[in-house]
């Protein structure tokens, strides 16, 4: 409403007193009220619409912090796993090689030694009681040779077991994914919400430490195996 | 180079440490010693003795390049040959290392006769500078 309405009617009012006009008075008074309260209905309309929006924005953050509270942790808690396991998996083959691997070239020296011992039979170097004894590091180098591949059989079994970290980690890293797939998209609603928008990328210095890389072929500036290195380092006069 | 000499193996994962005593051991180098980080080696390079330096990149408390740094900045180890077994592949990391003053630059994943060649080529080239 106008100033000049306003003065209208405040006049208007003070006329309708002044003649001792009640019901006059009373209606222009209900018309200012009225005009009052329509501004504040909408004031109040206003306030009621940003509560809504602030409230709505508020339960997304409730999902982020359940997200926060316990999904991330969680995944936390899942990615330790892993580690652990991969770890021990690790070391339960080295175990296994490191077992094995002596085994395997005590067989190869003592072959290598009874193939020396037959050529020099064969070519009539070898005298009675020396082709005797060569009979018995036969006799004893079978019974080895049995003995340790057992020991070997048992040891590739153990290896091949200890893959088995593979399924229970796939299983546990898809957890994940999943945990990350929901921090991202109620991320993306909340920045909806609150209109954000997206800060620039943040510089990484050129030689930070990545981890090995994903996609190498893809990527322009990452050597793609031993190759690559060589080649790059020759370039450089190594 | 001579198969006693005391070789250094930096990494914060014990399980490529292992790795790399393993197939150092079948190269026929049994002397070998480990730290699980820059910041732990340094001090145990600078008490003295060790020939060779085989180090990772990626490390938390103190990184590979900058243990290299360290190295060849101080007056007994500037000459100590160091060779760096790491996932970092960029170009730009590669150069620095190179930079820096590295012996070797391996690749992980690597094979065994990866290792053995660039231990090999490392020794070489001190042999025939020397």
């Amino acid at each position: 409403m106008e100033n000049a309405t306003r003065l209208d009617l405040a006049s208007g009012f003070l006329e309708a007193t002044q003649a001792g006009d009640d019901e006059k008075a009373d209606e222009i008074l209900a018309m200012i009220a009225a005009e009052r309260e329509s501004r504040l209905f909408e004031e109040i309309g206003k306030l009621t619409r940003q509560l809504h929006d602030t409230l709505s924005s508020v339960r997304i953050d409730s999902d982020l912090a359940g997200i926060a509270e316990h999904e991330i942790p969680d995944a936390k808690e899942r990615l330790n796993f892993v580690i652990e396991k991969t770890e021990e998996a690790a070391n339960r083959t080295m175990d296994a090689v490191e077992e094995i691997l002596p085994l395997s070239e005590t067989i190869r020296t003592r072959a290598g030694q009874l193939q020396q011992d037959w050529s020099r039979f064969q070519r009539r170097e070898m005298d009675v009681s020396e082709f005797r004894k060569m009979g018995d590091e036969l006799v004893d180098f079978l019974n080895e040779l049995t003995v340790n591949s057992d020991k070997i059989h048992t040891g590739l079994n153990d290896i091949l077991m200890a893959q088995d970290f593979q399924d229970l980690t796939g299983q546990v890293i898809r957890k994940v994914i999943t945990v990350v797939q929901d921090v991202e998209s109620s991320l993306v609603n909340l920045i909806r919400a609150t209109g954000v928008s997206a800060a620039p990328k943040k510089q990484v210095s050129e030689t930070e430490a990545e981890g090995p890389q994903l996609n190498a072929e893809n990527k322009e500036n990452v050597m793609n195996g031993q190759d690559d290195v060589d080649d790059l380092l020759s370039s450089l006069g190594f | 180079m001579n198969k006693d000499m005391k070789i250094l193996i930096v990494d914060d994962f014990s399980t490529m440490r292992r790795i790399i005593k393993n197939l150092l051991r079948d190269l026929g180098f049994t002397n070998t010693d480990e730290a699980d980080d820059g910041q732990t080696a340094l001090p145990k390079l600078e008490a003295g003795g060790f020939d060779f330096l085989v180090t990772d990149w990626n490390m938390p408390g103190m990184q590979g390049i900058d243990l290299l740094k360290a190295v060849r900045a101080h007056p007994d180890l500037k000459e100590l040959p160091v060779l760096m077994v790491t996932a970092e592949s960029k170009r730009e990391q590669i150069i620095e290392a190179a930079q820096a003053g590295v012996n070797g630059y391996i690749v992980k994943p690597f094979t065994a006769a990866t290792l053995k060649e660039k231990i090999d080529k490392i020794f070489e080239r001190i042999e025939t500078t020397a």
